[in-house]
Protein backbone atom coordinates (compact mmCIF):
# COMPACT_ATOMS: atom_id res chain seq x y z
CA UNK A 1 0.00 0.00 0.00
CA UNK A 2 1.60 3.23 -1.06
CA UNK A 3 1.28 6.42 0.96
CA UNK A 4 -1.48 8.98 0.43
CA UNK A 5 -1.03 11.22 -2.58
CA UNK A 6 -3.36 14.18 -2.67
CA UNK A 7 -1.93 15.64 -5.85
CA UNK A 8 -4.29 13.22 -7.55
CA UNK A 9 -7.19 15.15 -6.04
CA UNK A 10 -5.85 18.40 -7.42
CA UNK A 11 -5.62 16.87 -10.86
CA UNK A 12 -9.12 15.48 -10.55
CA UNK A 13 -10.52 18.76 -9.24
CA UNK A 14 -12.11 20.06 -12.49
CA UNK A 15 -14.07 16.85 -12.85
CA UNK A 16 -15.07 16.85 -9.17
CA UNK A 17 -16.05 20.49 -9.52
CA UNK A 18 -18.41 19.74 -12.39
CA UNK A 19 -19.94 16.98 -10.25
CA UNK A 20 -20.31 19.39 -7.36
CA UNK A 21 -21.95 21.97 -9.62
CA UNK A 22 -24.44 19.37 -10.78
CA UNK A 23 -25.26 18.42 -7.17
CA UNK A 24 -25.69 22.06 -6.22
CA UNK A 25 -27.87 22.97 -9.20
CA UNK A 26 -30.03 19.89 -8.71
CA UNK A 27 -30.40 20.79 -5.03
CA UNK A 28 -31.26 24.40 -5.84
CA UNK A 29 -33.81 23.45 -8.49
CA UNK A 30 -35.40 20.75 -6.33
CA UNK A 31 -35.50 23.23 -3.44
CA UNK A 32 -37.31 25.87 -5.48
CA UNK A 33 -39.76 23.48 -7.13
CA UNK A 34 -40.22 21.54 -3.89
CA UNK A 35 -40.86 24.63 -1.80
CA UNK A 36 -43.27 26.09 -4.34
CA UNK A 37 -45.28 22.89 -4.74
CA UNK A 38 -44.88 21.98 -1.08
CA UNK A 39 -46.35 25.32 -0.01
CA UNK A 40 -49.20 24.86 -2.46
CA UNK A 41 -49.84 21.31 -1.19
CA UNK A 42 -49.74 22.48 2.42
CA UNK A 43 -52.22 25.28 1.69
CA UNK A 44 -54.57 22.90 -0.12
CA UNK A 45 -54.63 20.75 3.01
CA UNK A 46 -54.83 23.76 5.31
CA UNK A 47 -57.92 25.06 3.49
CA UNK A 48 -59.36 21.53 3.51
CA UNK A 49 -60.30 21.76 -0.15
CA UNK A 50 -62.27 18.56 -0.41
CA UNK A 51 -61.12 16.36 -3.25
CA UNK A 52 -57.89 18.21 -3.83
CA UNK A 53 -56.66 17.83 -0.27
CA UNK A 54 -57.46 14.10 -0.35
CA UNK A 55 -55.39 13.82 -3.51
CA UNK A 56 -52.51 15.76 -2.00
CA UNK A 57 -52.59 13.66 1.15
CA UNK A 58 -52.35 10.46 -0.86
CA UNK A 59 -49.55 11.88 -2.97
CA UNK A 60 -47.56 12.96 0.07
CA UNK A 61 -48.06 9.62 1.78
CA UNK A 62 -46.97 7.77 -1.35
CA UNK A 63 -43.83 9.81 -1.88
CA UNK A 64 -42.84 9.59 1.74
CA UNK A 65 -43.20 5.83 1.91
CA UNK A 66 -41.17 5.04 -1.20
CA UNK A 67 -37.38 5.32 -1.43
CA UNK A 68 -36.22 8.12 -3.68
CA UNK A 69 -34.20 5.73 -5.77
CA UNK A 70 -37.35 3.81 -6.67
CA UNK A 71 -39.14 7.02 -7.61
CA UNK A 72 -36.23 7.88 -9.88
CA UNK A 73 -36.56 4.51 -11.62
CA UNK A 74 -40.29 4.93 -12.01
CA UNK A 75 -40.02 8.32 -13.55
CA UNK A 76 -37.23 7.27 -15.83
CA UNK A 77 -39.07 4.23 -17.17
CA UNK A 78 -42.74 5.05 -16.66
CA UNK A 79 -43.01 8.68 -17.69
CA UNK A 80 -41.79 8.03 -21.27
CA UNK A 81 -44.39 5.27 -21.59
CA UNK A 82 -47.17 7.46 -20.19
CA UNK A 83 -46.15 10.31 -22.48
CA UNK A 84 -46.14 7.87 -25.39
CA UNK A 85 -49.72 6.85 -24.62
CA UNK A 86 -50.77 10.46 -24.23
CA UNK A 87 -49.20 11.45 -27.53
CA UNK A 88 -51.30 8.78 -29.18
CA UNK A 89 -48.92 6.54 -31.08
CA UNK A 90 -47.99 4.46 -28.03
CA UNK A 91 -44.24 4.69 -28.60
CA UNK A 92 -42.31 5.74 -25.48
CA UNK A 93 -41.14 9.34 -25.53
CA UNK A 94 -37.70 9.53 -23.88
CA UNK A 95 -37.45 12.32 -21.31
CA UNK A 96 -33.71 12.25 -20.74
CA UNK A 97 -31.83 11.55 -17.55
CA UNK A 98 -31.21 15.16 -16.56
CA UNK A 99 -34.86 16.21 -16.93
CA UNK A 100 -35.93 13.08 -15.09
CA UNK A 101 -33.61 13.93 -12.21
CA UNK A 102 -34.78 17.54 -11.91
CA UNK A 103 -38.47 16.69 -12.16
CA UNK A 104 -38.28 13.73 -9.79
CA UNK A 105 -36.29 15.52 -7.13
CA UNK A 106 -38.60 18.53 -7.24
CA UNK A 107 -41.74 16.42 -6.98
CA UNK A 108 -40.24 14.16 -4.33
CA UNK A 109 -39.02 16.99 -2.12
CA UNK A 110 -42.38 18.76 -2.46
CA UNK A 111 -43.89 15.97 -0.36
CA UNK A 112 -41.38 16.52 2.44
CA UNK A 113 -41.52 20.30 2.37
CA UNK A 114 -45.32 20.25 2.33
CA UNK A 115 -45.37 18.26 5.57
CA UNK A 116 -43.01 20.74 7.22
CA UNK A 117 -45.09 23.71 6.07
CA UNK A 118 -48.38 22.03 6.95
CA UNK A 119 -47.23 21.58 10.53
CA UNK A 120 -45.92 25.17 10.54
CA UNK A 121 -49.29 26.49 9.37
CA UNK A 122 -51.03 24.76 12.24
CA UNK A 123 -48.62 26.37 14.68
CA UNK A 124 -49.57 29.93 13.69
CA UNK A 125 -51.56 31.53 16.49
CA UNK A 126 -55.30 31.92 15.88
CA UNK A 127 -54.98 35.54 16.96
CA UNK A 128 -52.85 36.27 13.90
CA UNK A 129 -55.69 35.26 11.61
CA UNK A 130 -58.16 37.28 13.66
CA UNK A 131 -55.96 40.36 13.55
CA UNK A 132 -55.85 40.04 9.76
CA UNK A 133 -59.62 39.69 9.60
CA UNK A 134 -60.08 42.71 11.82
CA UNK A 135 -57.85 44.72 9.48
CA UNK A 136 -59.91 43.55 6.49
CA UNK A 137 -56.89 41.93 4.85
CA UNK A 138 -57.84 39.57 2.03
CA UNK A 139 -57.12 35.87 2.44
CA UNK A 140 -54.33 36.21 -0.12
CA UNK A 141 -52.66 39.09 1.72
CA UNK A 142 -53.15 37.32 5.04
CA UNK A 143 -51.18 34.31 3.87
CA UNK A 144 -48.74 36.23 1.72
CA UNK A 145 -47.73 38.86 4.26
CA UNK A 146 -48.57 37.49 7.69
CA UNK A 147 -49.01 33.73 7.87
CA UNK A 148 -46.49 32.26 5.43
CA UNK A 149 -43.58 34.52 6.43
CA UNK A 150 -44.05 33.35 10.00
CA UNK A 151 -44.25 29.72 8.91
CA UNK A 152 -41.07 30.00 6.84
CA UNK A 153 -39.25 31.61 9.75
CA UNK A 154 -40.31 29.08 12.32
CA UNK A 155 -39.68 26.18 9.96
CA UNK A 156 -36.47 27.48 8.39
CA UNK A 157 -34.12 25.28 10.46
CA UNK A 158 -36.10 22.15 9.56
CA UNK A 159 -36.42 23.24 5.94
CA UNK A 160 -32.67 23.70 5.80
CA UNK A 161 -31.94 20.30 7.36
CA UNK A 162 -34.24 18.74 4.81
CA UNK A 163 -32.33 20.58 2.09
CA UNK A 164 -29.00 19.24 3.38
CA UNK A 165 -30.44 15.73 3.17
CA UNK A 166 -31.60 16.58 -0.34
CA UNK A 167 -28.08 17.68 -1.24
CA UNK A 168 -26.68 14.38 -0.05
CA UNK A 169 -29.43 12.44 -1.83
CA UNK A 170 -28.41 13.91 -5.17
CA UNK A 171 -25.76 11.16 -5.27
CA UNK A 172 -28.60 8.78 -6.19
CA UNK A 173 -28.57 10.14 -9.73
CA UNK A 174 -25.93 7.53 -10.49
CA UNK A 175 -28.83 5.18 -11.28
CA UNK A 176 -29.62 7.48 -14.21
CA UNK A 177 -25.94 7.46 -15.25
CA UNK A 178 -25.62 11.10 -14.22
CA UNK A 179 -22.54 12.29 -12.40
CA UNK A 180 -22.78 14.30 -9.20
CA UNK A 181 -19.95 15.02 -6.77
CA UNK A 182 -19.86 11.56 -5.23
CA UNK A 183 -20.35 9.95 -8.63
CA UNK A 184 -17.44 11.92 -10.06
CA UNK A 185 -15.20 10.89 -7.20
CA UNK A 186 -16.07 7.21 -7.44
CA UNK A 187 -15.60 7.14 -11.21
CA UNK A 188 -12.16 8.65 -10.86
CA UNK A 189 -11.36 6.36 -7.97
CA UNK A 190 -12.16 3.36 -10.11
CA UNK A 191 -9.90 4.70 -12.85
CA UNK A 192 -6.86 5.72 -10.85
CA UNK A 193 -7.25 3.34 -7.94
CA UNK A 194 -6.90 6.19 -5.39
CA UNK A 195 -10.07 5.35 -3.50
CA UNK A 196 -8.94 6.66 -0.12
CA UNK A 197 -7.80 10.06 -1.40
CA UNK A 198 -10.85 10.59 -3.58
CA UNK A 199 -13.37 9.60 -0.91
CA UNK A 200 -11.56 11.64 1.73
CA UNK A 201 -11.64 14.64 -0.56
CA UNK A 202 -15.38 14.44 -1.22
CA UNK A 203 -16.02 13.78 2.46
CA UNK A 204 -14.24 17.07 3.21
CA UNK A 205 -16.38 18.88 0.64
CA UNK A 206 -19.61 17.42 2.07
CA UNK A 207 -18.39 18.30 5.56
CA UNK A 208 -17.65 21.89 4.60
CA UNK A 209 -21.02 22.36 2.96
CA UNK A 210 -22.73 20.71 5.90
CA UNK A 211 -20.91 22.96 8.39
CA UNK A 212 -21.67 26.08 6.37
CA UNK A 213 -25.32 25.10 6.32
CA UNK A 214 -25.51 24.49 10.07
CA UNK A 215 -23.75 27.80 10.70
CA UNK A 216 -26.41 29.39 8.56
CA UNK A 217 -29.18 27.64 10.51
CA UNK A 218 -27.63 28.83 13.76
CA UNK A 219 -27.43 32.40 12.52
CA UNK A 220 -31.07 32.23 11.41
CA UNK A 221 -32.01 30.96 14.85
CA UNK A 222 -30.13 33.82 16.48
CA UNK A 223 -31.72 36.37 14.18
CA UNK A 224 -35.25 35.19 14.85
CA UNK A 225 -34.52 34.74 18.51
CA UNK A 226 -33.91 38.49 18.65
CA UNK A 227 -37.07 39.26 16.70
CA UNK A 228 -39.00 36.81 18.86
CA UNK A 229 -37.45 37.59 22.24
CA UNK A 230 -39.68 38.15 25.24
CA UNK A 231 -38.81 40.95 27.53
CA UNK B 1 -84.07 51.92 32.46
CA UNK B 2 -82.05 55.08 32.26
CA UNK B 3 -80.63 56.07 28.95
CA UNK B 4 -78.27 59.00 28.59
CA UNK B 5 -77.15 59.25 25.00
CA UNK B 6 -74.78 61.69 23.40
CA UNK B 7 -76.21 61.54 19.93
CA UNK B 8 -75.06 64.41 17.81
CA UNK B 9 -78.23 65.99 16.47
CA UNK B 10 -76.64 66.54 13.06
CA UNK B 11 -76.34 62.83 12.36
CA UNK B 12 -78.87 60.70 14.15
CA UNK B 13 -78.32 57.48 12.20
CA UNK B 14 -76.65 54.94 14.48
CA UNK B 15 -73.13 53.63 13.90
CA UNK B 16 -74.06 50.08 14.84
CA UNK B 17 -77.42 48.39 15.03
CA UNK B 18 -77.67 44.91 16.46
CA UNK B 19 -81.12 43.35 16.30
CA UNK B 20 -82.28 40.00 17.70
CA UNK B 21 -78.77 38.65 17.46
CA UNK B 22 -78.35 34.93 18.10
CA UNK B 23 -75.04 33.12 18.11
CA UNK B 24 -74.72 29.43 18.88
CA UNK B 25 -71.68 27.26 19.41
CA UNK B 26 -73.12 23.82 18.71
CA UNK B 27 -76.25 23.68 20.82
CA UNK B 28 -74.98 26.31 23.24
CA UNK B 29 -76.48 29.80 22.92
CA UNK B 30 -73.59 32.20 23.39
CA UNK B 31 -75.86 35.11 22.45
CA UNK B 32 -79.64 34.93 22.63
CA UNK B 33 -81.66 37.80 21.22
CA UNK B 34 -79.24 40.65 21.81
CA UNK B 35 -80.33 44.13 20.81
CA UNK B 36 -77.93 47.05 20.88
CA UNK B 37 -77.63 50.40 19.17
CA UNK B 38 -74.45 52.41 19.22
CA UNK B 39 -74.85 56.04 18.22
CA UNK B 40 -72.16 57.93 16.33
CA UNK B 41 -69.61 59.19 18.82
CA UNK B 42 -71.03 57.10 21.61
CA UNK B 43 -68.75 55.25 24.03
CA UNK B 44 -70.08 52.04 25.45
CA UNK B 45 -68.50 49.93 28.14
CA UNK B 46 -69.53 46.30 28.00
CA UNK B 47 -69.17 44.31 31.19
CA UNK B 48 -70.36 41.07 32.70
CA UNK B 49 -69.11 37.81 34.10
CA UNK B 50 -66.65 35.65 32.19
CA UNK B 51 -68.44 33.58 29.57
CA UNK B 52 -71.39 35.96 29.34
CA UNK B 53 -70.84 36.57 25.62
CA UNK B 54 -69.09 39.97 25.61
CA UNK B 55 -66.30 38.88 23.29
CA UNK B 56 -68.71 36.98 21.08
CA UNK B 57 -70.88 40.07 20.70
CA UNK B 58 -68.12 42.39 19.61
CA UNK B 59 -66.56 39.70 17.44
CA UNK B 60 -69.89 39.35 15.64
CA UNK B 61 -69.85 43.07 14.87
CA UNK B 62 -66.84 42.65 12.57
CA UNK B 63 -67.80 39.13 11.55
CA UNK B 64 -64.88 37.35 13.17
CA UNK B 65 -67.72 35.22 14.48
CA UNK B 66 -70.57 34.55 12.09
CA UNK B 67 -73.95 35.14 13.71
CA UNK B 68 -76.73 32.59 13.30
CA UNK B 69 -79.68 34.93 13.10
CA UNK B 70 -80.64 38.53 13.64
CA UNK B 71 -79.30 41.63 11.96
CA UNK B 72 -76.07 43.58 12.28
CA UNK B 73 -75.78 46.91 10.47
CA UNK B 74 -72.57 48.92 10.69
CA UNK B 75 -72.71 52.47 9.38
CA UNK B 76 -75.55 51.53 7.07
CA UNK B 77 -73.92 48.34 5.74
CA UNK B 78 -75.72 45.17 6.70
CA UNK B 79 -73.45 42.23 7.51
CA UNK B 80 -74.44 39.39 5.22
CA UNK B 81 -72.45 36.41 4.02
CA UNK B 82 -71.24 38.40 1.04
CA UNK B 83 -67.50 38.82 1.23
CA UNK B 84 -67.65 42.41 0.00
CA UNK B 85 -70.10 43.40 2.77
CA UNK B 86 -67.86 41.71 5.30
CA UNK B 87 -64.76 43.50 4.07
CA UNK B 88 -66.55 46.84 3.84
CA UNK B 89 -67.65 46.50 7.43
CA UNK B 90 -64.29 45.24 8.65
CA UNK B 91 -62.40 48.10 7.09
CA UNK B 92 -64.58 50.58 9.02
CA UNK B 93 -64.29 48.71 12.33
CA UNK B 94 -61.04 48.72 14.29
CA UNK B 95 -60.42 46.01 16.83
CA UNK B 96 -58.00 45.68 19.71
CA UNK B 97 -57.52 42.28 21.30
CA UNK B 98 -56.65 41.24 24.82
CA UNK B 99 -53.51 39.51 23.55
CA UNK B 100 -52.43 42.34 21.16
CA UNK B 101 -52.00 40.00 18.19
CA UNK B 102 -49.27 42.09 16.62
CA UNK B 103 -47.45 40.50 13.69
CA UNK B 104 -44.21 39.29 15.29
CA UNK B 105 -42.17 39.19 12.08
CA UNK B 106 -42.90 42.81 11.19
CA UNK B 107 -41.52 45.91 12.85
CA UNK B 108 -43.87 48.22 14.72
CA UNK B 109 -44.00 50.51 11.71
CA UNK B 110 -44.62 47.66 9.25
CA UNK B 111 -47.39 46.36 11.50
CA UNK B 112 -49.12 49.71 11.05
CA UNK B 113 -48.43 50.13 7.34
CA UNK B 114 -49.56 46.72 6.08
CA UNK B 115 -53.35 47.06 6.03
CA UNK B 116 -53.49 50.70 4.81
CA UNK B 117 -51.36 49.69 1.83
CA UNK B 118 -53.02 46.37 1.05
CA UNK B 119 -56.62 47.22 1.89
CA UNK B 120 -56.85 50.99 1.36
CA UNK B 121 -54.33 51.03 -1.46
CA UNK B 122 -52.20 53.75 0.09
CA UNK B 123 -48.79 54.44 -1.38
CA UNK B 124 -45.88 53.45 0.84
CA UNK B 125 -44.94 57.06 1.64
CA UNK B 126 -48.51 57.90 2.59
CA UNK B 127 -48.85 54.79 4.76
CA UNK B 128 -45.52 55.59 6.38
CA UNK B 129 -46.59 59.12 7.17
CA UNK B 130 -49.95 58.07 8.57
CA UNK B 131 -48.40 55.29 10.65
CA UNK B 132 -45.76 57.56 12.14
CA UNK B 133 -48.39 60.17 12.99
CA UNK B 134 -50.51 57.61 14.82
CA UNK B 135 -47.52 56.03 16.53
CA UNK B 136 -46.66 59.51 17.75
CA UNK B 137 -50.23 59.91 18.99
CA UNK B 138 -49.89 56.79 21.12
CA UNK B 139 -46.39 58.02 22.09
CA UNK B 140 -44.44 55.10 20.72
CA UNK B 141 -42.94 56.60 17.55
CA UNK B 142 -39.41 56.26 18.94
CA UNK B 143 -39.86 52.47 18.87
CA UNK B 144 -41.11 52.35 15.28
CA UNK B 145 -38.32 50.14 14.00
CA UNK B 146 -38.36 47.65 16.85
CA UNK B 147 -40.09 44.30 16.73
CA UNK B 148 -43.15 43.63 18.91
CA UNK B 149 -41.30 41.19 21.15
CA UNK B 150 -38.82 43.92 22.06
CA UNK B 151 -41.60 46.02 23.61
CA UNK B 152 -43.41 45.81 26.93
CA UNK B 153 -47.02 44.65 27.00
CA UNK B 154 -48.30 48.18 27.42
CA UNK B 155 -46.25 49.38 24.48
CA UNK B 156 -47.43 46.48 22.36
CA UNK B 157 -51.04 47.25 23.12
CA UNK B 158 -50.53 50.90 22.17
CA UNK B 159 -49.01 49.75 18.88
CA UNK B 160 -52.07 47.55 18.36
CA UNK B 161 -54.27 50.60 18.90
CA UNK B 162 -52.23 52.63 16.43
CA UNK B 163 -52.35 49.78 13.92
CA UNK B 164 -56.14 49.72 14.11
CA UNK B 165 -56.36 53.52 13.84
CA UNK B 166 -54.22 53.48 10.67
CA UNK B 167 -57.27 52.11 8.85
CA UNK B 168 -59.16 55.26 9.95
CA UNK B 169 -62.03 53.22 11.37
CA UNK B 170 -65.39 54.75 12.23
CA UNK B 171 -65.72 52.66 15.36
CA UNK B 172 -63.24 50.92 17.64
CA UNK B 173 -63.91 47.68 19.46
CA UNK B 174 -61.77 46.79 22.46
CA UNK B 175 -61.86 43.31 23.97
CA UNK B 176 -60.41 43.57 27.47
CA UNK B 177 -57.46 45.63 26.23
CA UNK B 178 -55.77 45.75 29.62
CA UNK B 179 -56.51 42.28 31.02
CA UNK B 180 -53.25 40.75 29.80
CA UNK B 181 -51.11 43.60 31.12
CA UNK B 182 -49.03 43.93 34.24
CA UNK B 183 -50.75 46.37 36.62
CA UNK B 184 -48.19 49.14 36.07
CA UNK B 185 -48.94 49.19 32.34
CA UNK B 186 -52.72 49.36 32.55
CA UNK B 187 -52.71 53.11 33.03
CA UNK B 188 -50.73 54.02 29.90
CA UNK B 189 -53.09 51.98 27.74
CA UNK B 190 -56.24 53.32 29.37
CA UNK B 191 -54.95 56.87 28.96
CA UNK B 192 -54.48 56.24 25.26
CA UNK B 193 -58.05 54.99 24.96
CA UNK B 194 -59.37 57.95 26.97
CA UNK B 195 -57.63 60.35 24.58
CA UNK B 196 -59.17 58.53 21.66
CA UNK B 197 -62.58 58.87 23.29
CA UNK B 198 -62.01 62.59 23.78
CA UNK B 199 -61.29 62.89 20.07
CA UNK B 200 -64.84 61.69 19.48
CA UNK B 201 -64.20 58.12 18.38
CA UNK B 202 -67.20 55.80 18.62
CA UNK B 203 -66.21 52.84 20.75
CA UNK B 204 -67.37 49.67 22.42
CA UNK B 205 -64.98 48.54 25.10
CA UNK B 206 -65.18 45.32 27.08
CA UNK B 207 -63.53 46.09 30.38
CA UNK B 208 -63.94 45.80 34.11
CA UNK B 209 -61.98 48.98 34.80
CA UNK B 210 -64.66 50.94 36.60
CA UNK B 211 -62.69 54.17 36.86
CA UNK B 212 -62.22 54.13 33.12
CA UNK B 213 -65.90 53.36 32.55
CA UNK B 214 -66.94 56.28 34.77
CA UNK B 215 -64.60 58.61 32.95
CA UNK B 216 -65.44 57.86 29.34
CA UNK B 217 -68.55 55.72 29.01
CA UNK B 218 -71.82 57.27 27.90
CA UNK B 219 -73.48 54.00 28.71
CA UNK B 220 -72.60 50.78 30.49
CA UNK B 221 -74.08 47.59 29.09
CA UNK B 222 -74.16 44.63 31.41
CA UNK B 223 -74.38 41.14 29.96
CA UNK B 224 -75.01 37.81 31.56
CA UNK B 225 -75.51 34.37 30.00
CA UNK B 226 -75.71 35.66 26.47
CA UNK B 227 -78.18 38.48 27.04
CA UNK B 228 -78.07 42.16 27.86
CA UNK B 229 -79.48 42.29 31.36
CA UNK B 230 -79.14 45.95 32.18
CA UNK B 231 -77.80 49.16 30.73
CA UNK B 232 -77.48 52.71 31.86
CA UNK B 233 -75.41 55.65 32.91
CA UNK B 234 -72.10 54.48 34.43
CA UNK B 235 -72.25 56.47 37.66
CA UNK B 236 -75.74 55.19 38.35
CA UNK B 237 -74.97 51.64 37.26
CA UNK B 238 -71.91 51.25 39.46
CA UNK B 239 -73.57 52.92 42.45
CA UNK B 240 -76.98 51.31 42.28
CA UNK B 241 -77.50 48.57 39.71
CA UNK B 242 -81.12 47.65 39.07
CA UNK B 243 -80.79 43.91 38.71
CA UNK B 244 -79.66 41.28 41.17
CA UNK B 245 -77.30 39.78 38.64
CA UNK B 246 -75.52 43.09 38.12
CA UNK B 247 -75.30 43.58 41.88
CA UNK B 248 -73.75 40.14 42.32
CA UNK B 249 -71.31 40.82 39.52
CA UNK B 250 -70.23 44.22 40.87
CA UNK B 251 -69.73 42.73 44.33
CA UNK B 252 -67.44 40.16 42.80
CA UNK B 253 -65.23 42.56 40.91
CA UNK B 254 -64.91 44.94 43.83
CA UNK B 255 -63.88 42.22 46.26
N1 LIG C 1 -65.26 29.15 19.49
C1 LIG C 1 -66.06 28.74 20.48
N2 LIG C 1 -66.53 27.48 20.52
C2 LIG C 1 -67.36 27.08 21.50
N3 LIG C 1 -67.79 27.85 22.50
C3 LIG C 1 -67.36 29.12 22.52
C4 LIG C 1 -66.48 29.63 21.52
N4 LIG C 1 -66.23 30.94 21.81
C5 LIG C 1 -66.91 31.21 22.93
N5 LIG C 1 -67.61 30.13 23.36
C6 LIG C 1 -68.46 30.08 24.53
O1 LIG C 1 -69.39 31.13 24.44
C7 LIG C 1 -69.59 31.72 25.71
C8 LIG C 1 -69.31 33.20 25.62
O2 LIG C 1 -67.94 33.40 25.41
P1 LIG C 1 -67.28 34.82 25.36
O3 LIG C 1 -68.05 35.67 24.41
O4 LIG C 1 -65.85 34.63 25.07
O5 LIG C 1 -67.48 35.35 26.83
P2 LIG C 1 -66.84 36.59 27.55
O6 LIG C 1 -66.02 37.34 26.57
O7 LIG C 1 -67.99 37.37 28.08
O8 LIG C 1 -66.01 36.04 28.67
C9 LIG C 1 -68.67 31.00 26.68
O9 LIG C 1 -69.43 30.06 27.39
C10 LIG C 1 -67.68 30.32 25.80
O10 LIG C 1 -67.27 29.11 26.38
MG1 LIG D 1 -63.94 37.67 26.53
Amino acid sequence: MNSLDFSIVVQAWPYLWSGLLFSLSLTAAAFLVGMFLGTLFALVQHFELRILSQLVRSYVALMRSIPLILVLFWFFFLVPIVLGHLSGNGRPVPVGATYTAFITFGLFEAAYYSEIIRVGLRAVNKGQFEACQALALSTFDTYRHVVLPQVFRVASPIILSQTIILFQDTSLVYVLSLTDLLGAASKLAQLNGRLVEMYLAVAVVYLMIGCAASQFVASLRRKYAIAGARR
Amino acid sequence: MQQERTVSPADPSPMVVVEHLVKRFGSFNALSDVNLEVAKGEKIVLCGPSGSGKSTLIRCINHIEKHDSGRIVVDGIELTDRICDINNVRSEVGMVFQSFNLFPHLSVLENCMLAPMKVRGLAESEAHQRSMALLRKVRIHDQANKYPAQLSGGQQQRVAIARALCMQPKIMLFDEPTSALDPEMVKEVLETIVELAQDGMTMVCVTHEMGFAREVADRVVFMDRGSIVEEGDPSRFFRAPNTERAKAFLNQIIH
